[in-house]
């Protein structure tokens, strides 16, 4: 009987189950879509913060400032571990009629270039506690989706480029004072670094004449006892550096030209550490190319 | 219909003297041309309904976004299909390949040749054809098995394997039941059954509850085979709960696996296609056809207003997920005015109700086809040969039986 049974039971429990279909369509009840675009969530507002953090906010998600309280100090671009805050701040004029921030701080930079790159950014908050004025903030408004993003051609590198509208500028200066500024600051960094090429050119001079003149003291002391080694330790020397005007001797661990250099030159450039190993190595180049650079300069 | 639109055409003094021969041919066409025109809008707007009733059942809303309501949504599904590529595997059987959904499509849209949609709308009124259309609606089963092998797929073959098998089963009794009913009327012309039909009688013969002479209302027995049709058709259509030829979650699409772009599009047409036929067929054989029910009832106009104002005043005020629907049936009404004004002969249709009675009884067969595919669990493949051959089949041959001896008892049928 139990082929009976099955059958009623299956007819029995199809029927409940029409029922409970039927019930949902007839009912007029609300339903689970969220019209998206016409629709949102609501953000939870709760703060989870105490005491200092009581603005900390449960959600991080687009970062903006406020450019009437930046100074320029650029303490957010370099918290930042991804690099996606570009500021480029010049020293103010009595021109750009710089305010005073909400903190009571004198403005003295024109900050004329500020830009988040939101597809870079890790929504970590890094940012926002070194800035000495509160400017720069975390919001809670997590849709990129806008027409008023202004797209830039600031970007140090073009590896973005069609991520474009992630990229916000916060700064209200105009692009051609911008670029007036930045074209002088060229100028005279470019002026600064001539300068110092110059120096640099001839401190490598005197020091390739003193290594010069201390290598045929050195030499003329040391060739009546020339041993085998140190003779081939010279000839592989030579062999490997023959570009070089003088080839220093192998047993001489510290080399008193190196030391004379870097000290020269780390009191002279700051900027480029790197240039003296370089410079010792090859100085033909790096004379050509401080030639040119002062040159263009 | 075919005949009738020659005639009229050579009625026309200038086209008098096209000859019989061709009127007839570009009739024909004519007829043709719009059996397939319903079939492709009626795919487009099942589509649609069958989105939205998925949609409300589960508490979704379904398409909102492209036009009111969505309402356009499957016309830029269609447009979309037409422009994709069209991909035929390098190691399928080409000619095959490209034969199969057409096959499907034509088996599909041909039968629709011998449904009478009202009293004058039958492309050929034929003598044999409920026969003609059981057996027509059968060679969907070729061109499903051709695609299946034609795809060198294992999932399509697969399905292909599986539809076979499972279309043969039920074709079964699903002609069991439509003897059942022949065995009744007497004919297989589908206008006969139709008009068999007609009238006003007791549920059942002898319970006094006024209804029409529908089939469905003539015995237990009938009543019982309208249900197994439907449960038959709903199978050899392939929809749900018997999809296994297609079942998404075991073999991807089934025989339409391999098939992308205006193919696959060919595939859908033919499965809505064939959904309606069925719904119509129900409505021809069980429900009455393109009669009324309220045909001769004293005071059906007045069941008529009554209904038709409930209607009005439930879409003026009742808020629906759609919003409030009162705006419809007011343009609605109004373009049929329209409508009916300006072609005469459109007016004539309008006035022969049968073609409305069909669509509606077709409508609600179409319905609760979508009602059991999103209600029911797809069934295994030893349960569906078991419920086709050891539960539906000797319910049907007893059915029959059933008939014959209630046409004896009621006195249809003398020996």
């Amino acid at each position: 009987m139990s082929y009976i049974s099955n059958i009623t039971n299956a007819v029995g429990t199809l029927i409940e189950g029409m029922k409970v279909t039927m019930g949902y369509f007839v009912r007029p009840r609300e339903h689970v879509t969220l019209q998206y675009p016409d629709e949102v969530w609501p953000v939870p507002s709760r703060n989870i913060g105490v005491g200092e953090l009581d603005a900390y906010n449960t959600i991080r998600s687009k970062l903006t400032v406020d450019m009437n309280d930046c100074i320029g100090c650029k303490a957010c671009e370099r918290a930042c571990p991804v690099n996606c805050i570009h500021i480029d701040a010049y020293k103010g004029t009595p021109e750009d009629n710089l305010q005073i921030t909400s903190n009571g701080t004198q403005v003295k930079l024109l900050v004329a270039n500020f830009i988040i790159d939101m597809s870079e950014c890790m929504f970590c908050d890094l940012c926002t506690h070194p800035c000495p004025e509160d400017c720069i903030t975390m919001t809670p408004d997590y849709q990129f989706i806008s027409n008023d993003n202004l797209k830039t051609d600031v970007t140090p590198e073009q590896r973005w480029r069609d991520k474009d509208l992630l990229i916000y500028q916060f700064s209200k200066v105009s692009e051609e004072e911008r670029n007036r500024r930045k074209a002088e600051a060229d100028e005279a960094k470019k002026a600064k670094a001539a300068l110092m090429a110059a120096k640099k050119a001839a401190a490598e001079k005197a020091a390739a004449e003193k290594a010069a003149s201390e290598q045929a003291a050195t030499e003329k002391a040391a060739t009546p006892e020339v041993s085998e080694e140190t003779a081939r330790a010279e000839t592989e020397a030579e062999v490997i550096k023959p570009s070089q005007e003088v080839s220093p001797a192998p047993e001489e661990a510290t080399n008193p030209i190196n030391v004379t250099f870097h000290e020269k030159s780390s009191a002279e450039t700051e900027t480029e550490p790197a240039q003296p190993d370089v410079v010792t190595e090859k100085p033909d180049e790096s004379e050509d190319s401080t030639a040119k650079e002062s040159e263009n300069g | 219909m075919i005949q009738s639109l020659a005639n009229w055409i050579l009625s026309f003094d200038i086209l008098s003297g096209l000859g019989y021969s061709i009127s007839w041919g570009l009739s024909l066409f004519v007829v043709s041309a719009l059996i397939f025109v319903f079939v492709a809008v009626n795919a487009i707007v099942l589509v649609y309904i069958e989105r939205k009733v998925s949609a409300f059942m589960q508490v979704r809303l379904g398409p909102m976004r492209v036009g009111k309501f969505g309402m356009l949504q499957t016309v830029a599904d269609a447009l979309k299909l037409l422009q994709k590529e069209d991909i035929i595997p390098r190691m399928a059987d080409k000619v095959l390949f490209i034969i199969g959904p057409w096959t499907i499509l034509i088996a599909s849209v041909v039968t629709f040749a011998a449904i009478p949609f009202s009293e004058t709308l039958l492309a050929a009124n034929m003598n044999i054809g409920l026969f003609y259309v059981v057996s027509i609606s059968s060679i969907v089963v070729l061109g499903i098995v051709m695609a299946g092998w034609a795809s060198n797929n294992k999932w399509s073959l697969y399905g292909a394997m599986r539809s076979a098998a499972q279309i043969i089963s039920y074709e079964i009794p699903v002609g069991i039941t439509l003897i059942s009913v022949v065995a009744v009327v007497g004919s297989l012309n589908l206008q006969t059954i139709v008009q068999a039909q007609a009238g006003v009688g007791n549920l059942f013969h002898w319970i006094p509850i006024p209804l029409p002479n529908w089939f469905i209302f003539h015995s237990p027995f009938l009543f019982l085979a309208a249900f197994i049709y439907l449960i038959g058709a709903t199978a050899e259509i392939n929809r749900t709960p018997f999809d296994i030829p297609e079942s998404e979650s075991e073999l991807v699409a089934g025989f339409m696996t391999e098939y992308s772009g205006l193919r696959w599009a060919l595939f859908f047409l033919s499965e809505y296609a064939n959904a309606t036929l069925v719904a119509f067929l129900v409505a021809i054989v069980f429900l009455g056809g393109w009669q009324s029910p309220f045909a001769d009832y004293q005071g059906a106009q007045v069941a008529l207003a009554i209904m038709t104002l409930t209607a009005g005043m439930w879409t003026a005020f009742v808020k629906t997920k759609v919003g409030r629907l009162s705006i419809y049936p007011l343009g609605l009404s109004l373009a049929l005015t329209l409508s009916a004004w300006l072609f005469p002969g459109f007016a004539i249709w309008l006035a022969s109700p049968g073609l409305f009675w069909m669509i509606m009884k077709a409508a609600t067969i179409i319905f609760l086809l979508m009602w059991f595919r999103w209600t029911f669990p797809r069934l295994r493949v030893d349960q569906l040969m078991y419920v086709s051959w050891k539960v539906i089949l000797p319910i049907s041959i007893m059915n029959l039986m059933g008939v014959a001896v209630w046409m004896w008892l009621t006195g249809e049928i003398q020996f």
